[in-house]
């Protein structure tokens, strides 16, 4: 792990939004989740809260796109004619509209939507996905 | 700026302050040494446009962006699109007869108008130019020597740049009536850097010995330590990065344009 605190059962499961899977008798998809431990490794000296808060966030877009974090990962990749694993164009550029589309109907606009959808963007960046999003310039 | 600091203080900078335009003198200064880059044949390999951001409608603005350059977009208050002309080789006869008069080509070194017309265009560039592969070979070094020129003069004036991959072409053409002979092959950011200058220190760069040689590949280039004393006091050769507090910068630049971390 690069410097990220002890983000155990306790981070990648955050107090838990509606739609989350405990108590549903379902496997939560974020308990274990490789994406979602890649992420919190990797990204950067966010504190532990804003780590929390990220990954309730990423619960309730995954939620929202009826997927979950390895899913959506895998909907940005592609595999080649050899055998290779791929960016998928499409699948990262719907990926990218269902995050602007999510920061929406949360009912954010402007830098507060901004922020939100790059907050998501962050989880793809981490799990390799190439990908930027809007910057805040006004 | 002294040329050895220009070169040592080049970096891709990736911040920029996204709420100072660029003086158009300066990207008229950037062309210009563009436009004093050495070239073969004396022709023209290149075409740039420079466009500022704040110009272009919103409706133009969007069809540029997608998923990899959004915030490349945004940030950068000028892009310089950057492409080969395919066609330069057309009009290299008369240039080249124009060198000839100019005694930049000299009977010294075998040149003659008689050399050019009677062997150099009818056996090697007229056929080079229907040679595609060759064209753009050609083409791609030749216009990276004058980008390379506007890189530096970007520097040398105070702004920051960075090559991003061109992308969208489809979309661009179109929008800024760009030639069918025209081809892509970078898009110039330019603006004032938001990050330091120094953007977190020289970037890693190997040894010359393992990309020099003297008289032979057998000899890696032996390094002079007073030369390279002389460099680091010019500031060609500069703290390398990162500087401890780098993490940090980038981190506050992001937050400060509410870009992912």
């Amino acid at each position: 792990m690069t410097g990220a605190p002890d983000v155990g059962h306790d981070a990648t499961t955050p107090p838990q939004p509606a739609g989350a899977a405990e108590g549903s008798g379902r496997a939560d998809p974020f308990d274990g989740s490789p994406a979602v431990r890649r992420w919190l490794d990797q990204a950067g000296d966010r504190g532990t809260a804003e780590r929390m808060g990220d990954v309730t966030l990423l619960r309730r877009f995954c939620a929202a796109e009826q997927t979950t974090p390895d899913e959506l990962v895998a909907r940005c990749l592609r595999s080649t004619k050899s055998g290779d694993t791929a960016i998928s164009a499409a699948g990262r550029r719907a990926a990218d509209q269902a995050i602007t589309a999510f920061a929406a109907a949360e009912g954010l606009s402007g830098r507060e939507a901004i922020v939100l959808g790059n907050r998501l963007r962050s989880f793809l960046i981490h799990n390799g996905i190439f990908l930027q999003g809007p910057a805040s310039i006004l | 700026m002294e040329f050895n600091r220009v070169v040592g203080t080049r970096r891709s900078i990736r911040f920029f302050k996204s709420w100072r335009p660029v003086e158009r003198s300066k990207i008229q200064v950037m062309f210009e040494a563009a436009n004093r880059a050495s070239r073969s044949m004396n022709a023209d390999y290149f075409r740039a446009i420079a466009v500022n951001r704040d110009d272009l409608d919103a409706e133009t603005r969007d069809a540029l962006r997608n998923p990899t350059t959004t915030a490349d977009l945004d940030l950068a208050p000028t892009y310089i699109f950057w492409y080969i002309d395919l066609d330069y080789v057309a009009g290299a006869q008369d240039r080249l007869k124009e060198l000839v008069d100019q005694h930049a080509l000299p009977a010294a070194h075998g040149w003659s108008k008689a050399y050019v017309d009677d062997f150099l265009w009818p056996q090697v560039l007229e056929p080079i130019s229907k040679d595609l592969n060759a064209v753009i070979f050609m083409g791609a070094v030749e216009t990276g020597i004058a980008i390379c020129n506007a890189i530096n003069a970007a520097v040398d004036q105070g702004l920051g740049t960075c090559m991003h991959a061109f992308t969208a072409n489809d979309k661009i053409k179109p929008l800024l009536g760009v030639p069918d002979t025209w081809l892509p092959v970078w898009l110039q950011l330019v603006g004032y850097p938001a990050e330091e200058p120094e953007a977190g220190g020289q970037r890693p760069r190997r040894p010359l010995s393992t990309l020099f040689f003297e008289g032979s590949c057998d000899h890696p280039w032996d390094e002079d330590p007073d030369v390279t004393e002389q460099l680091t006091r010019e500031g060609m050769i500069q703290e390398p990065g990162p500087f401890p507090y780098r993490a940090q910068e980038v981190r506050m630049l992001s937050r400060m344009y509410g870009l992912p971390e």
